[in-house]
């Protein structure tokens, strides 16, 4: 009887005494974390293309372009997107056709930033983002000076279609980098990736520039380089929360 | 920062460099009515695979125009010159007249085709401007070595098909 009571505290003791041990053998740190203070709306960006500037001035080939946009920063890692811009073409073809446009093209969309924060790294505002767009246009075209020839039965008959009007819908898929140069400016860049979804109708004069997304193929590649100023932006601070973490003991020692 | 500069800077020389679009045609703008020659043959509007090509030994094709005075003269441009073995012609339509004539010269006997037709503009591109395609009304001809005639594909485009079957006497 009294072996058995003997057993059994020294069981209920050894019980008792493993997770005492393994707390024993934990050891306490303390380091610090940066807290994620950033407001959910931090301001918004207005950017301007500069790339379609200067492509529009020096080397247009018969078009020109120019945008700017908008962009809200939510917790500066979803960024709404609302670009708007004007674009046009005045293209004459090897065989005389003039192709004329003037119309205005929006796109919006969602960028989300590919950035991770290093617990230890410097707060920066700098952005790596991959994102996606809807565009369309409506717009007026002309398509003047095709010539047709009867190179039989002989005859040249010059055709006109003028005040044609098309409404083009595209997305677009977006990666681009966002550097703060100085405070609450920055420089960036990005490439897309068009692709069109309205079909042009069999028979119809159909247009050779859509504004906003380019030559009229089934996809196209763009290009900007913005100039951006981030209004309200929070003022990243150098606040750092202490969190304690538990490291556990290596099993092996 | 100074790896981001970088990549911005990269960038920027990528936005020097433009490639000029290509301004060149790639589609067939060649708009032809292809008429095909055949033996008689009366299962011809039953079973259609029955036909058998016939191969002319000698044939010579030329368009017709009417002059101001109401007159027929040969258009100077000779579409078939004295071909031989030949089993399938391509002719021109008019682009701006709704009726074509053709005279065709089998060996030795000629007849003439006069087929009134409707012509639609079709723009292509830019690039490649536009065509004016046909669609066949009516075909009118004489029977001096043909015997019939028949409209298999009423549309003229650019699309290789065969529109008219003509059916010679039998000897």
């Amino acid at each position: 009887m009294q072996r058995i009571f003997v057993y059994l505290i020294s069981l209920s003791s050894i019980l008792l005494c493993l997770p005492v041990n393994t707390v024993m053998a934990q050891k306490k740190k303390q380091i610090t974390v940066p807290a994620d203070s950033t407001r959910w709306l931090n301001g918004f960006t207005v950017n301007v293309d500069v790339a379609s500037l200067v492509t529009s001035t020096f080397v247009s080939n018969g078009i020109y372009s120019s945008e700017a946009g908008i962009q809200l920063d939510l917790k500066h890692k979803f960024f709404p997107t609302l670009e708007l811009g004007v674009a046009g073409a005045n293209k004459v073809s090897n065989d005389n056709i003039n192709f004329k446009t003037n119309g205005v093209f929006e796109r919006f969309g969602i960028d989300f930033n590919l950035r991770k924060k290093k617990p230890d790294s410097k707060p920066t505002n700098n952005l790596f983002t991959a994102g996606i767009r809807l565009g369309m246009s409506n717009f007026n075209y002309n398509v003047t000076n095709v010539s047709l020839t009867d190179t039989y039965w002989g005859g040249t008959e010059i055709i006109n279609y003028p005040t044609q009007n098309t409404t083009k819908l595209w997305y677009e898929f977006v990666v681009g980098v966002q550097v703060e140069v100085i405070r609450n400016l920055y420089l960036g860049w990005n490439l897309r990736v068009k692709n069109m979804l309205s079909k042009d109708i069999t028979g119809a004069v159909s247009p050779w520039y859509i504004p906003g997304f380019g030559q009229n193929n089934a996809s196209n590649y763009g290009f900007n380089y913005t100039l951006g100023y981030h209004f309200f932006q929070q003022k990243k601070s150098v606040k750092k929360t202490p969190v304690i973490l538990i490291e556990k003991k290596d099993k092996s020692k | 920062m100074k790896k981001y500069s970088f990549i911005v800077f990269i960038f920027s020389i990528f936005l020097i460099i433009s490639c000029a679009g290509d301004e060149t045609c790639t589609q067939t703008k060649y708009v032809k009515l292809t008429v095909n020659f055949y033996h008689p043959n009366p299962l011809d509007s039953i079973l259609s695979n029955r036909i058998v090509a016939s191969i002319i030994d000698s044939l010579t094709v030329q368009g017709l125009r009417k002059d101001t005075l109401g007159k027929y003269t040969t258009v100077d441009s000779i579409l078939y010159n004295n071909q031989k073995n030949v089993s399938t012609i391509n002719l021109p339509l008019n682009n701006f007249s709704t009726s074509s004539i053709f005279k065709i010269k089998f060996n030795t006997i000629t007849d003439t085709m006069t087929i009134t037709h409707s012509n639609l503009n079709d723009y292509l591109s830019l690039e490649c401007g536009c065509i004016i395609t046909h669609s066949i009304d009516t075909v009118v001809m004489t029977h001096h070595y043909i015997d019939s005639v028949r409209i298999k594909i009423h549309d003229v485009n650019t699309i290789n098909a065969e529109n008219i079957r003509l059916f010679n006497k039998s000897k």
